[in-house]
């Protein structure tokens, strides 16, 4: 039996032979049979013809036999339904057995058999197997149920098995919990809206529990599921935190994963104050560092998580910075991402260890490193201000080796640092000069010709180096040549005597000779301009330019966030959420991190917010690449490059600055300030703000006073209530959202003890404070009271989706009323898309969900709206004019973080406007229509 | 959450195939197969998304083991469980390779289906599946020479160590059904893995010991092993753990592990079931002094020309004696290292080499295209210093420097940290066998990432 007698090929008589030994009466003989059926089978032989025979086999009580069977089964079902109801009495017999194992061996295989009238079969056994005295059976049969609900999700439901599942959360055995946490979790997945999951502080509870008990991929179950918890308070995250912290030491690096993913989104509840969120940070380390000495495969997947975990938390780590040098034996993919861990992690205490560190890299054998870290030291040198001198030296020292592949990376890298600090370096360029011939790579070239027309003055021969480059104009990749059409103008503004052939001939090149139309377009924009104003011509292509940020090449602070929500998954792997790579019908629901309850947070640590502060120092900080008003206004952006977003960013913006920085000073000198909540959006985006200060600029103070607020309306009649009237509205202002009710005693009698209750709703919507009348109200009496509301109660959809059902209780009785309130109440400040992001969302959000809708009757112009709509928190992040139509597209986010895009199109003579909204909860459009409609309209 | 699995052969022939989810075809292999050959060089990412899937995979003996997964998995889940399926593989059929896996297809189906359901991970644990499964393993004979791999320690990726019986930790944990055990043997091995960069003027930057405590186990379950490490074990930081010889940064224990007398005693209780199980990980805290192994003091001179001539003491500072008695069991007489790699690369393709080596057994070569030199000594004993010289041709520019060196090596008999068994011990249940099982222990050190920079 020791040779692979089994992986004969098929031969005609093969299958006959088998057939003959199926139906043997030797039990053992049946078995070896089997056996050989099952590796024909896994080796992707057809054997389907065998099916009643295997079948025949299948009432044993041998239970190797009978799995070897029920494999079979579940293989070939599919392909022969009808044959396989022939099996259904054996599984319901089976159900039955006295064996747990044969219990649960067919629940389980049935379950796995994706045929209708077998799945009509479970049914019954199912319900038994749930309630089964068994664990291993109630675990298997927990599974069951997902799968059951894969193949018929109605059918679950109407048997009621979603309440069975929900009941073994709190079941004793704690595999079983974990199966079914699991269960219900991808159940719930698909039904974003149910309350399947109604995790609460007691369940919550029992899952900790079940957490100190069950193997280790249990635990991993239970602490997913954990993650998508939102505790109500910083106690409870706090008490969380600790109960799982146990949990990084175990051995399992996916488990310690996980348990880091927790108590990553719990820590941001925190207040940075308390003794335990230093004590937590501590903790946070020594797990992480140890992932690190896994295979690595898990190395590589521990890097890709601590990029995000550093660029979110960098104090975790910054006192870790050797165990992220490169190991001479590490594969290139383990180099490459510690490389960009040790950057950002550089700081002015280490940097001249990493510095060292660097410099030894980029004498490696492994090209692609060696370039990288080149890079790397250029981006110290960004990152660093205080280390930019010495990296600009070892960069020189580097240029000297003359290693081609490394002048060229230095090189690039040198143009990122002459933009970051202007008029410091430029004594180096001879020296790059010398090493013009050895440049063979696009990127390189651009960067140098790049450096030859930013400082032509002081290039004595910059013309004759530019016209090298001439020569073979045509030969040259599109960045190249782009690069070298601006670079070539520059010099004839600088230097218009001498240049004045050149110039002509480059710009004959580009506009003639070339097919490109990026580079036609640019060619005949600079002869234009040349040609009719040059004074114009020398501001727009010498403009002064906006230094470059350090953080180009940080994620961006949305992403980030949601990233970190999915960290210990393949997301956190690709860099990219879900949405941006999972194809298929189960609707992603966007995650996020919980808000902060704790005091404090308006105050930030200063090493957590380096990038705001940064920016807020630098207004004319620019983001890495073309946005949409960039598109639109920039001149000189290139063709994606697929480079790093550093080169990319370099090619000069003057025009994009020309509006972002003028439009900064000029409301720098006004003196207007930017509504509170919306400033912190700004800083993020400063290109943006500029934009956006002018609205506020012609938007007046009106915006400052909060959201349009609808008049109040009768909600509760008298009559209806035994006298006692209410009327209200909604109204949001600055970040709060209130009711303000009026009620009024049109009773006999004094009323008094009065208290307000909501349903649960659709955005959770729910009272912050009991409702206070300080004094019974009288007769005839009214009192006006402002409800704080906030958006943590308990969510359940409501058909419309804005309905609010309330209750309110005084001496007399109870009364019910609903009422449905404005969709802007729940739009939240920071609901400002950075640009970049709202083209990605725009294009990535699938058409089916996008909504269009008229609004009549609006007589105003596009700012006007814009500024409008602005007081409500929908953000105008561009606008443009196309054909005499003015466009704006907006953003705005719900409370529950849906985002909605919208294009809002306007033309001058036509009273009604098209409005498109595109959001991935196509349902809540109707009502950001409403919400449009009334803020316009008022 | 899994959706598929397979474990393919080196050629892509499909061995075995599950589909968890009954979603997606079963050309996914076929798939999985052109991707990963596709992919240049050695450098297959772990991740893959191809053709609308995800796969993730690990190779071993050979073999592909691999699954596809939905997006919203853990990579880490993964990995650990595609490295426990492997580790589960080979306690059950002996060795991983082509055959022993097609000859025991359907125990491996039989353990699929208890390890996975609907692609949720169930259990790993060899005494969970045990008690679950009823196939019987098939044995394969181990081939001779192709399986050098294999022999030696079960832990270590280690090219060969010739301190224990290697071979014999090559079957079934598991004995057939009904039958005694052949014999029942326990294996330790205490590996530490060292990872050393060393400056240009001799100091150590950066000096990191971690090592494990492994146990392999073809004792029946039920017999409990006490395991007594070095007194001198001190854990925590700085402020914590006092003044011990021996401090340890970090310890992670296995949850089997019972550590009642650690703290006082520093003895560890565990009751194992056959099977492999990693005990104990722990790494050395940083600011320790740990005597280094090696030396290397370098001296290159060079011509304008291009002739590189290269001058490299190597010093073995192990100690020459190493005995200490009291140890159980007695550690050897003398250390020395074993299988000496020291590569150097260089900053330019060298046309030639001619070499000076002190003895017949060590060889120099040229690698990479000439871009490496490696310099092999299959054996050094402790305290003695080898001394090498080079002359390299190299194209006439100025080099970018020399380096850094690196060396490879394996320790055998000694960690580096001093970490050792002091004793172990089993406690058999009652009804035991009356012949106590042999106990095998197995201390090595080998080099991770041991740079000296030039």
């Amino acid at each position: 039996m020791t040779d692979s007698k089994y992986f004969t090929t098929t031969k005609k008589g093969e299958i006959f032979e088998l057939k003959a030994e199926l139906n043997s009466d030797k039990k053992e003989k049946k078995k070896e049979a089997v056996k050989k059926v099952i590796a024909s089978m896994t080796v992707g032989k057809d054997v389907s013809a065998l099916f009643p025979d295997v079948v025949n086999c299948m009432q044993t009580d041998n239970l190797e036999l009978k799995k070897l069977v029920y494999l079979y089964l579940m293989n070939y079902a599919k392909s022969q339904p009808d044959m396989a109801i022939m099996a259904v009495n054996t599984f319901v017999k089976d159900c039955e057995d006295p064996n747990p194992l044969i219990r649960a061996l067919a629940v389980r295989t049935m379950g796995c058999i994706r045929v209708d009238k077998i799945t009509e079969y479970l049914c019954e056994p199912l319900r038994k197997c749930l309630k089964d005295e068994d664990p291993y059976v109630r675990k298997t049969a927990a599974v069951c149920v997902a799968k059951l609900h894969d193949i018929n999700a109605q059918l679950v439901e109407d048997q009621g098995f979603l309440d069975t599942l929900k009941d073994l959360i709190s079941d004793s055995n704690p595999m079983v919990v974990a199966n079914a946490v699991a269960a219900l979790s991808e159940i719930a997945e698909s039904h974003p809206s149910s309350n399947l999951l109604d995790l609460n502080p007691q369940s919550i509870n029992k899952l900790l529990t079940a957490l100190n008990e069950c193997t280790e991929w249990g635990q991993i179950f239970i602490l997913d599921c954990l993650a998508n918890y939102m505790p109500k308070d910083d106690r409870e995250a706090q008490s969380i935190c600790e109960r799982v912290t146990p949990r990084l030491s175990h051995a399992n690096s996916a488990v310690v994963l996980s348990a880091v993913k927790v108590l990553m989104k719990f820590m941001e509840m925190l207040s940075k104050d308390l003794d335990y969120y230093g004590t937590l940070l501590k903790k946070l380390a020594p797990p992480l560092v140890t992932l690190l000495s896994a295979e690595p495969e898990l190395q590589y997947v521990a890097l890709r998580n601590i990029n995000l975990i550093v660029q979110k938390r960098p104090e975790i780590l910054k006192h870790e910075m050797k165990v992220f040098f490169v190991k001479y034996n590490d594969p290139i993919y383990v180099k490459l991402e510690k490389l960009d861990i040790m950057i950002r992690l550089a700081s002015q205490a280490n940097i001249a260890q990493v510095l060292a560190e660097l410099k030894e890299y980029a004498t490696e054998v492994d090209v692609d490193f060696v370039r990288k870290a080149v890079r790397a030291i250029g981006r110290c040198a960004i990152k660093v201000e205080q280390s930019a001198e010495r990296c600009v030296s070892t960069l020189l020292d580097l240029i000297q080796t003359k290693v081609n592949y490394v002048v060229q990376e230095a090189i690039v890298v040198i143009k990122d640092i002459f933009r970051k600090y202007p008029n410091k370096y430029e004594s180096v360029i001879a020296t790059l000069c010398e090493n013009l011939d050895s440049l063979d790579e696009p990127e390189a070239r651009a960067a140098m010709i790049w450096i030859v027309g930013e400082y032509a003055e002081r290039i004595d021969n910059a013309d004759e180096l530019l016209e090298s480059f001439l020569e073979g104009f045509h030969d040259e990749s599109t960045q190249v040549q782009l690069q070298l059409l601006t670079a070539i103008v520059k010099l004839f503004l600088k230097k218009p005597t001498e240049t004045q052939e050149l110039v002509q001939q480059v710009l004959s090149l580009a506009t003639q000779d070339s097919d490109n139309p990026d580079l036609r377009d640019r060619g005949y924009i600079y002869w234009r301009l040349l040609s009719t104003d040059p004074v114009a011509a020398k501001e727009v292509v010498l403009a002064e330019k906006p230094l470059i940020s350090e953080e180009t090449d940080l994620i961006e602070p949305t992403l980030l966030d949601e990233l970190i929500c999915y960290i210990g998954t393949l997301a956190s792997v690709y860099h990219k959420p879900p949405s941006a790579f999972v194809e298929g019908s189960r609707g992603v629901v966007h995650k996020s991190l919980p808000p902060r309850t704790g005091s404090s947070e308006s105050a930030e640590s200063p090493e957590a917010a380096p990038s705001a502060g940064q920016a807020a120092e630098q207004p004319a900080v620019i983001p890495a690449q073309g946005d949409l008003l960039g598109d639109l206004l920039n001149l000189d952006l290139g063709p994606p490059v697929s480079g790093p977003p550093l080169a990319a960013s370099s090619v000069q913006m003057g025009a994009v600055d020309l509006l972002g920085g003028g439009l900064d000073s000029l409301m720098g000198g006004s003196g207007f300030t930017a509504p509170g909540p919306a400033a912190p959006a700004a800083m993020g985006a400063p290109l943006g703000s500029g934009l956006g200060d002018l609205f506020d600029l012609t938007g007046g103070v009106g915006t400052l006073s909060g959201s349009y607020v609808a008049p109040k309306t009768v909600w509760l009649p008298a009559m209806k209530a035994k006298g006692l009237e209410i009327s209200g509205t909604f109204s949001r202002q600055v970040g709060s959202i209130s009711m303000d009710l009026v009620l009024t005693n049109k009773a006999l009698q004094v009323m008094s003890d009065f208290a307000i209750q909501f349903n649960r709703n659709s955005f959770g919507l729910a009272p912050a404070a009991p409702l206070q009348v300080h004094a019974p109200l009288a007769p005839n009496q009214s009192v006006e009271i402002s409800l704080p509301l906030n958006t943590v109660g308990s969510v359940m959809k409501m058909d419309p989706l804005n309905n609010l059902q309330v209750a309110v209780k005084n001496n007399i009785d109870v009364f019910y009323f609903s009422t449905l309130y404005p969709l802007h109440i729940l739009f939240v400040e920071d609901g400002k898309m950075e640009r970049q992001m709202f083209l990605a969302t725009w294009k990535d959000i699938p058409n089916e969900n996008e909504a269009q809708f008229q609004i009549k009757d609006c007589s105003l112009n596009a700012d006007a709206v814009s500024s409008k709509l602005q007081g409500s928190n929908i953000f105008t992040i561009a606008k443009r004019n196309v054909e005499g139509q003015d466009m704006l597209y907006q953003s705005l986010k719900l409370t529950n973080g849906i985002w909605v895009l919208a294009e809002l199109r306007i033309q001058p003579s036509n009273p009604s406007f098209t409005l498109s909204l595109k959001c991935r909860a196509p349902e809540v459009s109707q009502y950001v229509y409403q919400a449009y409609d009334a803020i316009l309209k008022n | 959450m899994i959706s598929q699995l397979f474990i393919l052969s080196s050629k892509g022939d499909r061995l075995v195939y599950r589909n968890f989810r009954g979603d997606g075809g079963d050309d996914v292999t076929d798939a999985f197969y052109r991707a990963v050959t596709s992919l240049p060089g050695d450098r297959a990412p772990v991740f893959m998304a191809r053709e609308g899937r995800h796969f993730v995979h690990v190779r071993h003996g050979g073999l592909y083991v691999g699954v596809t997964t939905t997006a919203d998995t853990s990579p880490f889940v993964l990995v650990e469980f595609l490295n426990r399926l492997v580790t589960l593989l080979r306690e059950h059929c002996g060795t991983l390779s082509e055959k022993s896996v097609s000859v025991n297809v359907a125990l491996v189906h039989e353990l699929l289906g208890e390890m996975v359901d609907f692609g949720y991970i169930q259990t790993t644990a060899t005494e969970v599946l045990r008690s679950a499964t009823h196939g019987e393993p098939e044995t394969t004979k181990a081939f001779s020479l192709l399986d050098l791999r294999s022999v030696g320690l079960f832990g270590a990726e280690t090219q060969q160590s010739k301190v224990a019986p290697g071979s014999i930790t090559n079957r079934p944990v598991l004995p057939p059904r009904g039958e005694q055990p052949a014999r029942s043997e326990l294996f330790v091995d205490v590996v530490e893995r060292l990872t050393v960069v060393i400056a240009a003027n001799g100091t150590p930057l950066k000096v990191d010991v971690q090592g494990e405590i492994r146990l392999k186990s073809f004792v029946p379950g039920g017999c409990e092993l006490r395991m007594g490490l070095t007194e001198e074990l001190s854990v925590g930081t700085e402020e914590q753990r006092g003044y011990g010889r021996l401090p340890l940064a970090a310890v992670a224990f296995h949850s089997s592990v019972d550590l009642e007398e650690f703290e006082q005693e520093r003895v560890l209780r565990v009751t194992p079931g056959p099977g492999e199980v990693t005990l104990m990980r722990y790494q050395l805290a940083e600011d320790v002094p740990v005597p280094l192994p090696f030396r290397l003091l370098p001296s290159v001179e060079w011509d304008p020309a291009g002739r590189l001539r290269i001058h490299l003491k190597l010093r073995c500072d192990l100690p020459p004696k190493q005995g200490d008695p009291t140890l159980c069991p007695p550690s050897p007489p003398s250390s020395h290292a074993i299988n000496v790699v020291l590569q150097l690369p260089l900053p330019r393709e060298a046309s030639s080499l001619a070499q000076e080596l002190s003895s017949p057994e060590q060889t120099a070569e040229l690698q990479g295209g000439g871009r490496c030199l490696r310099w092999a000594i299959p054996r050094c004993q402790g305290g003695a210093q080898l001394g090498a010289v080079f002359r390299v041709q190299l194209p006439p520019t100025p080099p970018l420097g020399l380096g850094p060196a690196a060396l490879t090596f394996e320790l055998p008999a000694l960690t580096v940290s001093g970490l050792r068994l002091r004793c172990l011990r089993l406690s058999a249940p009652p009804g035991a066998p009356p012949a106590p099982p042999q106990r095998w222990v197995r201390h090595l050190t080998h080099s991770d990432s041991y740079v000296v920079r030039l």
